[in-house]
């Protein structure tokens, strides 16, 4: 009782601050676009029917599941080694090394996406030194396309793989791969057959966590994609902001956010699935 | 000033004659800067209201702004794109204004009139350009086809829809292509072209930045911004009215229904709109006058599609029609236009 008294001022702002602007957003979904684009107060499932009937709205969600998807299995199989790497080091280095690999989180997102274009633009530092060595004659386009997302997507989401993964990889008995390697096993055959299939849980928790980051990634797509890249965050975006069309927005973020849900709650599985496991 | 004060002085309601407090929604940035010098200041000075300078982002955003305060509105004067303020009008989030209430109404161009929707009147004619790097692009070119050549692989920018300047080119193109800026068609084939060379559908920060940076060498932009850069980059962003045309982009005033200071904020949209006020703006920014009256100076006319040159050139574009085929432009260019280069 007591507990739940403590945890009512929590609960009040989140009320004010998330539940409250949520049902305003699901009571806008539920208003009418008329044909002119005005907003007409209404109650009516017009917009979901009219999203969920458009085959583009399917597109979009392929579109985001699979740059997410990628992205976050990218994410995750790159920060692994450096997991095991922070892992391995004397506990006087691991902190240090765990804020290192953190270290992108503490610079602002857009500024790290200005530094990835000026990377990967046309006359970024790589298409320089290609057309420098003799490789190419006209520069490789890797920005204002899909390739340009996944590359920023995958940068962002990496120092969160890595915090799952440090949590995952801590709970793992050393000893484990010690006995395998006092058995015989090389180096190479101990990670795949005992660090890795221990590793799975984390590995999943780990994709799960970033895969949910991914699909509601907004910036990345809008300032990487060139207006090539359609996900839902974007489609959000200019439906709202450019062609105002609230109701269809707020019908399309519903979705988002009861995708969103799932994704949690299958993460939440995994992980009771982990604590009964351990 | 005398004749601000002059003007002002018989367009306003006696009510407004005491000092107020008006709130204004509007664009931020450059035109902030210099509609607060061209405009506001002499306002405040000659009526001893104040004005009070909100600008939340794009049309869109004031939108938002205006529905959110609809029952406690805490804005008495928003400055707004037409499509955005025809949607304000038809929700009943800004005033009906007549001629009889306001007789500057009277001197603004017929086309201004009607773009807010049967409320507000356009207070700024704009027009789309395109812009080039003059260091790169020699000679001048003179059409948006220009931007198909092949050699401009990668180092052009388009917007498109359902950003307004992929709309407004669509129509454009289409237009010269068989007079009916409604028929897509005619604007596909050409747009599919230019889309090959683009470098980005979504410039960032604008056209303009990208070329200064050498990112690109052409873009399409807004006129009065783009004039102001030309300006600024001492000629290297080159503008140009192409031969296929332009079509007007009109910012319109509108009072804010249930607005607090309706009296003072009436008072503001007429000097707004008086000829001072819009020759100040158009010679600052160069935005076009609506008001019919405005004695624009021969250079800053020059800039503005109202100069007998380009004149001919501005399409005719009915901006309630284009709500209504923009979520099919919007889509038809994700499926054919964007798609006709990776």
């Amino acid at each position: 009782m007591i507990g739940w008294l403590l945890a009512l001022p929590a609960l009040g702002v989140m009320g004010l601050a998330f539940l409250w602007p949520l049902a305003m957003l699901f009571r806008i979904s539920l208003n009418r676009t008329t044909e002119t684009g005005a907003m007409e107060v209404a109650v009516t499932g017009e917009s979901y029917t009219r999203l969920l009937g458009d085959e583009f709205t399917w597109e979009l969600i392929g579109n985001t599941l699979g740059l997410s998807g990628t992205s976050a299995a990218i994410a995750v199989a790159m920060a692994l080694p450096v997991a095991l790497m922070i892992r391995a080091a004397s506990p006087r280095w691991r902190g240090l090394l765990a804020l290192l690999a953190i270290a992108p989180l503490l610079v602002s997102g857009t500024a790290r996406l200005v530094g990835w274009m000026a990377i990967l633009g046309d006359q970024g530092m790589i298409n320089v030194v290609l057309r420098w060595v003799g490789l190419t004659d006209a520069p490789i386009r890797m920005i204002n396309n899909w390739t340009g997302v996944r590359v920023g997507l995958m940068e962002s989401l990496m120092p969160y793989a890595v915090l799952v993964l440090l949590a995952g990889l801590g709970r793992l008995d050393s000893r484990l791969e010690e006995a395998a390697a006092t058995l015989g096993a090389n180096r190479f055959r101990t990670f795949i057959r005992v660090t890795l299939p221990l590793a799975a849980p984390a590995l999943l928790a780990a994709w799960l966590l970033t895969l949910v980051l991914g699909i509601s990634a907004f910036i990345t797509p809008r300032l990487m994609g060139g207006g090539r890249v359609f996900v839902l965050a974007t489609e959000i975006y200019n439906l709202a902001l450019e062609s105002v069309d609230w109701p269809a927005a707020a019908a399309m973020a519903m979705l988002l956010l009861g995708g969103l849900i799932l994704l949690m709650l299958l993460r939440g599985c995994v992980g009771w699935l982990q604590g009964k496991r351990a | 000033m005398l004749g601000v004060a002059g003007l002002t002085a018989t367009a306003w309601p006696a009510a407004a004659q005491s000092g107020a407090q008006v709130t204004l929604m509007t664009y931020s940035g450059i035109f902030q800067e210099q509609y607060t010098a061209g405009v506001i200041e002499p306002f405040q000075a000659a009526s001893g209201h104040r004005v009070q300078y909100f600008a939340p982002g794009t049309s869109a955003q004031m939108l938002g702004t205006l529905r959110a305060q609809k029952a406690d509105p805490q804005v008495d004067v928003v400055i707004m794109d037409t499509t955005t303020a025809a949607l304000a009008c038809a929700e009943g989030l800004v005033e009906k204004i007549t001629p009889a209430e306001m007789p500057v109404l009277n001197q603004i161009d017929a086309q201004a009139r009607t773009a807010g929707g049967g409320c507000g009147p356009g207070v700024t004619f704009d027009h789309l350009v395109m812009i080039y790097d003059t260091k790169a692009i020699n000679p001048a070119p003179t059409r948006f086809m220009d931007m198909a050549n092949p050699a401009l692989r990668g180092r052009v920018s388009v917007s498109a829809p359902p950003n307004i300047q992929g709309l407004v080119l669509t129509a454009i193109l289409a237009h010269a292509n068989g007079g009916d800026w409604r028929n897509l068609r005619n604007a596909i084939p050409g747009l599919k072209e230019i889309a090959a060379n683009a470098q980005t559908f979504d410039p960032k920060p604008d056209g303009a930045t990208m070329i200064l940076n050498d990112q690109i060498a052409f873009a399409t932009g807004w006129n009065a911004r783009s004039q102001l850069y030309s300006l600024q980059s001492q000629g290297r962003i080159g503008v140009v009215l192409p031969q296929e045309g332009t079509a007007f982009q009109i910012n319109t005033i509108n009072i804010v229904a249930g607005s607090r200071n309706a009296a003072a904020a009436r008072a503001f949209m007429a000097h707004a709109l008086s000829a001072e006020a819009q020759k100040a703006f158009t010679e600052r920014l160069f935005y076009g006058p609506t008001n019919t009256t405005a004695q624009i100076s021969p250079e800053a006319r020059a800039r503005t599609a109202q100069s007998a040159e380009f004149n001919a050139r501005v399409i005719p574009l009915d901006w309630v029609e284009m709500q209504r085929v923009r979520e099919n432009w919007n889509q038809r260019w994700r499926r054919e236009v964007i798609t006709a280069q990776q």
